[in-house]
């Protein structure tokens, strides 16, 4: 096959698998890409997540700022509110990377999947991708979104730069995309909903909570390393810090690779 | 074409596809054969890349499926055909397959028109009939045009428009030249379909053969009379009983079955013995009763489940170990 745009309709009837490693034709990595986007889209489960995202940051980061303003906390970077609402609004972005591989298993749909796509690295990968682009766009728009509110809600009680803001937005859709990839490989391993979720409310959300309610230096410590105590190192300003944002940065990304590989590998290994 | 050799798959103790060695070669329809449990599902997902072989290996022109770049231009496949989202619609569930492939989103609504889907083309699969999401399974095989087709059951819950409309199909297909690879538990319409078969049972290859051969093999000599006459029906058994090998059975009405005498045997005796006949005609073996026979002596799940090795001195030890 040297054409790229393949005759689907042969004239020549031999019947020769008309298949040779053509990487440059389409189909490959671009062409899982796009069927996993189409496969998002068309169903409502992302429209709903991408929604209660945004509803969850315009409650949140209003909240968080009248409550500054109300208690008279020092003066802080607007920006902070919305990387603060990543604690829970994370959630939308890991219910619709879960959603996205775990229905293919609930459904059976997979197959018809994996039967598209056979080499399952590439299946993963495009759905990781595509579930970090979309989280990507949506962390950034919400932590505007949220900005916005704040600002409203702070009342004079926050300071606003045009750089650290754009790099605090940044760093929330940084953040929500690496969960997105997080999301995606504990699905992989998890294949059902209830355990992937289980299993990301745990480390995302109630081992923080214990960690950080007990309190001691140890326990602060091991918080720092788990995703989101990480995340908020690098989204959240003028808080204090044991490393600096390039770190945190990577023990996020850290974080999601792992799981990308355990996922990867259990995606390999098991049958369909 | 379809190479499965030495294919095997354990599920812990149990061997759900045993060393099975065949070719499923282009131009015919090849028919898969064999009870419930027999393995027949379970190397399809093989060939196709889905379960992993414990030993052995499928390729599909020499390839193995995870290895072909644009697969669903070498083998279209259908296996479930109720795997779909019950949320997306027909049509999107193809346009993604088609995307991953390069295929023409033209091609999707060619499929479509193809199978007759058009009209419920953008409604939810969820509201298909299992005959809708047969054909929606089927113009998924057929998206990249693929000169190899394996389809698991594919008349499964068709009405019989839609299983004539299989057949046809299918012919079709394999007339072009393309490799059919066909599983079904529906005899008749096997019969009709396909050209040579694979039987399989607990996982075993049991016969590979053409069609006419396998009937063929399956059907001693053996014939209906009806002898209107009582008296000249009793001399025209005796007759016949006196050879070896043959047996009668004699129905209320009168009929009689011969088993080891073709027809044109038994005319000629009856002439012989100026026996007056009603009706007389070979019996025609029917693939159903063919492969019962074959089956009969590997079903996995006869009553009682206590059938545990009635097969063969070389039958797995550890029949009934687990489960």
């Amino acid at each position: 096959m040297t054409t790229p745009t393949t005759p689907v309709r042969r004239t020549d009837r031999s019947r020769a698998v008309p298949d040779a490693p053509d990487r440059g034709a389409p189909g490959g990595f671009a062409g899982a890409t796009a069927s996993e986007w189409t496969k998002l889209w068309s169903v409502r489960a992302p429209w709903l997540c991408l929604l209660a995202g945004l509803a969850i940051t315009g409650v949140f980061t209003y909240y968080y700022a009248s409550i500054a303003r109300i208690n008279e906390h020092p003066v802080q970077p607007v920006g902070n509110a919305a990387a603060s609402s990543a604690v829970l609004v994370q959630f939308a972005v890991v219910v619709l990377a879960t959603v996205a591989v775990t229905s293919e298993y609930s459904t059976g749909s997979v197959r018809a999947s994996l039967l598209s796509v056979p080499q399952r690295h590439r299946v993963q990968a495009a759905k990781a991708l595509v579930a970090a682009v979309v989280a990507f766009v949506a962390g950034t728009t919400f932590a505007v979104v949220g900005t916005a509110v704040a600002w409203v809600a702070f009342d004079g009680r926050a300071s606003f730069g045009a750089g650290p803001t754009l790099l605090q937005v940044l760093a929330v859709g940084l953040y929500q995309a690496l969960v997105a990839v997080l999301t995606v490989g504990v699905a992989f391993a998890a294949r059902h909903p209830a355990g992937t979720l289980s299993i990301l409310v745990t480390l995302l959300w109630a081992l923080p909570s214990v960690l950080l309610g007990l309190g001691g230096p140890t326990l602060a410590d091991v918080n720092d390393h788990l995703p989101h105590g990480a995340g908020d190192h690098f989204m959240r300003l003028g808080a204090e810090a044991p490393y600096g944002p390039a770190t945190a940065v990577l023990i996020v990304a850290a974080w999601a690779a792992t799981a990308h590989l355990i996922g990867l590998y259990v995606l390999r290994r098991r049958d369909a | 074409m379809i190479t499965v050799r030495g294919l095997t798959k354990r599920y812990g103790d149990t061997l759900a596809v045993d060393e099975l060695t065949f070719d499923v070669r282009a131009g015919r329809v090849t028919g898969f054969l064999g009870p419930n449990g027999a393995g027949k599902s379970t190397t399809m997902r093989m060939i196709l890349g889905l379960d992993h072989p414990s030993r052995g290996r499928a390729l599909i022109a020499g390839r193995p499926y995870a290895d072909l770049r644009r697969p669903l231009c070498s083998v279209g496949a259908m296996l479930d055909a109720r795997a779909v989202h019950p949320a997306r619609s027909g049509r999107t569930h193809l346009v993604a397959q088609a995307r991953a492939n390069g295929i023409p989103v033209r091609r999707v609504d060619e499929v479509l028109e193809k199978v007759g889907l058009t009209k419920a083309a953008r409604r939810p699969a969820g509201t298909y009939s299992l005959g809708m999401s047969g054909r929606l399974g089927v113009a998924g095989a057929l998206l990249g045009d693929p000169p190899v087709l394996v389809l698991d059951e594919p008349v499964n819950g068709l009405d019989p428009d839609g299983v004539r409309w299989i057949r046809r199909l299918v012919r079709d297909q394999a007339a072009e030249g393309r490799t059919v690879f066909l599983s079904s538990h529906l005899m008749s319409e096997m019969q009709l379909t396909a050209d040579h078969l694979v039987v399989i049972g607990r996982g075993r290859l049991l016969s590979d053969t053409s069609m006419t051969e396998f009937l063929a093999a399956a059907s001693s000599a053996s014939a209906r009379a009806v002898v209107p006459d009582p008296e000249e029906r009793a001399t025209l058994v005796r007759r016949l009983m006196t050879a070896d090998g043959v047996s009668v059975e004699t129905s209320a009405s009168g009929e009689l079955t011969v088993e080891g005498r073709t027809a044109a045997e038994i005319g000629d005796l009856a002439h012989h013995c100026r026996v007056r006949l009603h009706q007389l005609s070979d019996v025609r073996v029917s693939l159903e009763q063919a492969y019962m026979d074959l089956t009969a002596r590997s079903v996995e799940y006869t009553t009682g489940g206590s059938s545990t090795d009635t097969t063969a001195a070389g039958a797995a030890p550890n029949e009934g170990g687990r489960q």
